[in-house]
């Protein structure tokens, strides 16, 4: 691992759990979400629903082998987990499955703030993959994926 | 330009002067100056990336007006994006501007060449956005953590404008 000389210490080696369980959490509620969303949908909507719900099962499984190369058993996903929003149509299970990948964008921001160069990609390498299926699926771009105004300020202000 | 970052960035520096020379010892004061530090020649060469990239959308759509509505949408939205990760990373550049002393004004924002035909124009937009976004995300290891953290973000960004201008007829 090509851990900075911060990531090896323990406090470091705590951030850097903490931040992989808090990916996982967002990669597990993803994973239960895609399930809903692909119950709505039918045609290319359930396939693009199926490889992402995929994708995210594969992320998952990396964020956990990361934690427990860390010597950490990962946290495991919820029996359930309560929808941010009724969903009964395709339009709303395509609107969850934008957020669902808005969420776990937002999530591997927080790997590319850590020492490690390495995780620091894998975060980066994911970011730019949920942006993408986030995009797919709302049909359109943003500017800053995974970031709010508020955290943009922030930012700003601690450069 | 009223708002060009290095002008305001001088001048940010220039209000740090006398406490950098009363720091300094007797001729080193006139002695070359130093570079800009790694992180800072990075932001600018992301700042100087995004330039070009909005000359080059604003060339497109000049050579185009009259063209398609759709397609037109299309590249006005992505140089709207392109516009607010310029004023992002220009932010930065300012908050940290002592430490851009001495690297120069950035040079002038220059479009790519464009050729004839828009599905050709297109695929030039394509390529520089690829090469934007892999350029960021290779830095990400490199830069301090708000900084990679912002990288990161346009570097998706740029990822997704790839696939629309695709949709929007870019071979």
């Amino acid at each position: 691992m090509g851990a900075g000389a911060a990531g090896r210490g323990a406090g470091g080696q705590a951030a850097e759990v903490r931040v992989l369980q808090a990916a996982l959490a967002a990669e597990q509620a993803a994973i239960y979400g895609y399930g809903v969303v692909g119950a709505h949908l039918s045609g290319t909507g359930l396939g693009a629903a199926t490889a992402d719900w995929t994708a995210h099962q594969e992320a998952a499984d990396r964020l956990m082998a990361e934690q427990r190369a860390r010597g950490v058993t990962p946290a495991p996903a919820a029996v359930a987990y309560q929808l941010p929003h009724h969903v009964g149509t395709a339009r709303q299970a395509i609107a969850l499955a934008e957020l669902l990948e808005e969420r776990v964008t937002s999530a591997y921001l927080g790997l590319v703030a850590l020492p490690s160069a390495d995780l620091r990609m894998l975060g980066a390498r994911q970011v730019r993959a949920a942006a993408l299926r986030a995009a797919a699926w709302r049909g359109t771009t943003v500017a800053f994926p995974g970031l709010t105004v508020q955290a943009l300020a922030r930012a700003a202000r601690s450069r | 330009m009223a708002s060009d970052p290095t002008r305001r960035a001088i001048v940010a520096a220039a209000a740090a002067l006398p406490v950098l020379i009363a720091g300094c010892k007797g001729t080193q004061a006139l002695g070359t100056p130093p570079g800009p530090a790694p992180d800072v020649a990075r932001l600018r060469a992301a700042i100087r990336a995004e330039q070009d990239l909005v000359a080059s959308y604003q060339a497109v759509l000049q050579r185009l007006s009259g063209g398609r509505g759709a397609q037109r949408a299309v590249l006005t939205a992505v140089l709207t994006e392109h516009q607010d990760h310029l004023q992002q990373l220009r932010k930065r550049l300012i908050a940290g501007s002592p430490l851009a002393a001495g690297s120069g004004p950035l040079p002038r924002p220059e479009a790519a060449a464009l050729p004839a035909g828009a599905r050709q124009a297109l695929s030039v937009l394509i390529r520089a956005e690829r090469a934007a976004s892999d350029r960021l995300l290779s830095q990400v290891p490199e830069v301090p953590p708000a900084l990679a953290q912002l990288f990161a973000s346009i570097s998706a960004s740029e990822a997704t404008h790839v696939i629309a201008l695709h949709a929007a007829g870019g071979a």
